[in-house]
């Protein structure tokens, strides 16, 4: 069986999510020794990855990103054809604003499910509360988080990302029945449907052993070491406070710290 | 009442000036019987009642003392050994019988809790200030298991003390009601029988799915028109989830057989 990490990085022109994806494999092969497949739409120059898929992207959205107060084009809506996409029997899917900084994953790519994501996150500092973040809609759908996805390959695993494309294609019907304020499709709020959907509707799905540790837009990102980071951030109360981080993976939100430090790194 | 049969559902429903009660409980007890075809289900009220779907109709012991002070009568009108006490409106949205063998080692169990219809536990407290302030056990009478048995003689007792005395009794608490609700006195009851007699550890015995407004982030208690809701016959999704155990419809118009 053929265990591999995949991508998925289509630049636009405020973010430069190819030399993230880079950065990325860089950090996957350090530590989870595992092959990398990029999905993108124009084939990188002097890459680290083990395969390239070309694939154009159908459709762009637009999203309103704090870290660079702009709308910017943003391209997710084939993140669904994973499935069919992976070069891999065994594939783990991760953002590239994904920063693995350990080998914990590993314990994810052993686990005996075929599907696996995240049901919660958290903000490292413990300043923000992420009640808003892990529910959607009106009425607070549980959400699963398609930041790290591992799957096997198997009928219900499969239908798991039919059941996302189905609902990406028909996003007006699935936005109204999930009373979902959100016009732009997103990955998150697709997965969850489709896990909600192909178990039955019980929202039962196994999720990650542990909750995805995240870090929000508005704080302070700094490499100072490898795999070791810094982050300051302000209080409620206005105390400037800092904490660092070790060998522990995290979800960097604020795309444009992480892309500064990407930059530093080359 | 004599004692007929091993294990059973009462149900009260004595109406009110507002609420059809008796209608409420049929359609609980047809919800029951969807799962459990042979269940034992009584229905205590004071009003006549032909439907076949009780095996038994039985009149308040004591009489019609009035709202929520007919609770304890319960206790004598029941005709099983062991009895799982049912608030009228609710449905059973899931097979429920596999709690007889969680409770049946126990005199009494009271219910502690609520959920959301995501099957998540409610944070929301704002219903249960007179719980929280006078640190009282968070019960909720609608499922209410016991025994023939000197707890359960004791819990019910003291739960007739209390409503005959609440002017008493309300002087202890803080934030009381001027008229005890049943689950305000279960709480004060178990509070001087100890908890540990009439629950289970928090998070192990069943739990109701509450539909009030404020645990369910609704706009109104309406959710019926706000909510998409589909009787999957048997059983019950709301906003494409499906529901298990009971589900208290709060909302005493809604009839789950009528679908919109």
């Amino acid at each position: 069986m053929t265990t591999g990490a995949l991508l998925f990085a289509y630049n636009n022109n405020t973010i430069d999510y190819v030399s993230m994806a880079k950065w990325t494999a860089k950090n996957i092969h350090r530590h989870l020794d595992i092959p990398v497949a990029l999905v993108t739409d124009v084939m990188p120059t002097l890459h680290e990855f083990d395969k390239v898929i070309l694939v154009q992207s159908t459709s762009e959205n637009t999203r309103y990103f704090s870290d660079y107060a702009e709308h910017v084009v943003w391209h997710n809506t084939n993140r669904s054809n994973a499935y069919e996409l992976s070069p891999w029997d065994q594939t783990l899917v991760l953002d590239v604003d994904y920063v693995v900084a350990g080998n914990s994953l590993h314990t994810v790519l052993n686990d005996s499910h075929n599907f696996l994501a995240h049901r919660w996150a958290y903000d490292i500092t413990g300043i923000n509360d992420f009640s808003g973040l892990n529910y959607f809609g009106n009425y607070n759908m549980p959400m699963w988080w398609a930041t790290v996805m591992m799957f096997k390959r198997d009928k219900t695993t499969q239908m798991i990302f039919d059941t996302m494309n189905m609902i990406r294609d028909n996003w007006p019907h699935y936005r109204n029945l999930y009373a979902n304020p959100r016009y732009t499709y997103r990955n998150d709020h697709a997965l969850s449907i489709a896990l909600n959907i192909i178990d039955g509707h019980t929202l039962r799905h196994p999720g990650i052993l542990w909750k995805l540790a995240s870090l929000t837009p508005e704080h302070n990102l700094t490499e100072i070491a490898q795999d070791q980071y810094r982050v300051d951030f302000v209080t409620p109360d206005k105390k400037s406070r800092r904490i660092t981080i070790k060998n522990q993976d995290f979800h960097a939100m604020g795309k444009k710290q992480l892309g500064e430090i990407i930059v530093n790194a080359h | 009442m004599s004692t007929l049969i091993e294990r059973g559902y009462l149900i009260p429903a004595i109406d009110t000036d507002d609420v059809d009660y008796l209608s409420c409980a049929v359609q609980l007890a047809q919800s029951i019987r969807q799962w459990h075809p042979d269940a034992n289900i009584s229905v205590m009220t004071v009003k006549r009642c032909n439907d076949p779907v009780f095996n038994n109709v039985i009149p308040l012991p004591y009489g019609d003392l009035g709202g929520f002070a007919n609770d304890w009568q319960c206790f004598a009108a029941s005709p099983y050994r062991q009895t799982i006490k049912l608030e009228a409106d609710m449905i059973a949205a899931s097979p429920v019988d596999h709690w007889w063998t969680l409770f049946e080692h126990r005199d009494v169990v009271i219910s502690q809790g609520c959920r959301t219809f995501y099957n998540e536990p409610a944070t929301s407290r704002g219903y249960r200030k007179t719980f929280d302030t006078n640190n009282l056990p968070d019960v909720y009478n609608a499922i209410t298991y016991w025994r023939l048995s000197h707890t359960a003689k004791e819990f019910f007792g003291l739960v007739r003390k209390i409503f005959d005395n609440w002017t008493q009794y309300r002087t202890l608490l803080k934030f009381s009601d001027e008229h005890p609700t049943t689950d305000v006195v279960y709480a004060v009851a178990a509070q001087l029988i100890g908890p540990e007699h009439v629950t289970l550890p928090t998070g192990l015995g069943p739990t109701i799915v509450h539909m009030k407004r404020n645990i369910q982030s609704t706009h109104s208690d309406n959710w019926p028109q706000e909510l998409v809701w589909e009787n999957t016959n048997p059983g019950l999704r709301i906003n494409t989830v499906a529901q298990w155990g009971f589900f208290h419809y709060h909302n005493k118009d809604w009839k789950y057989n009528e679908q919109r």
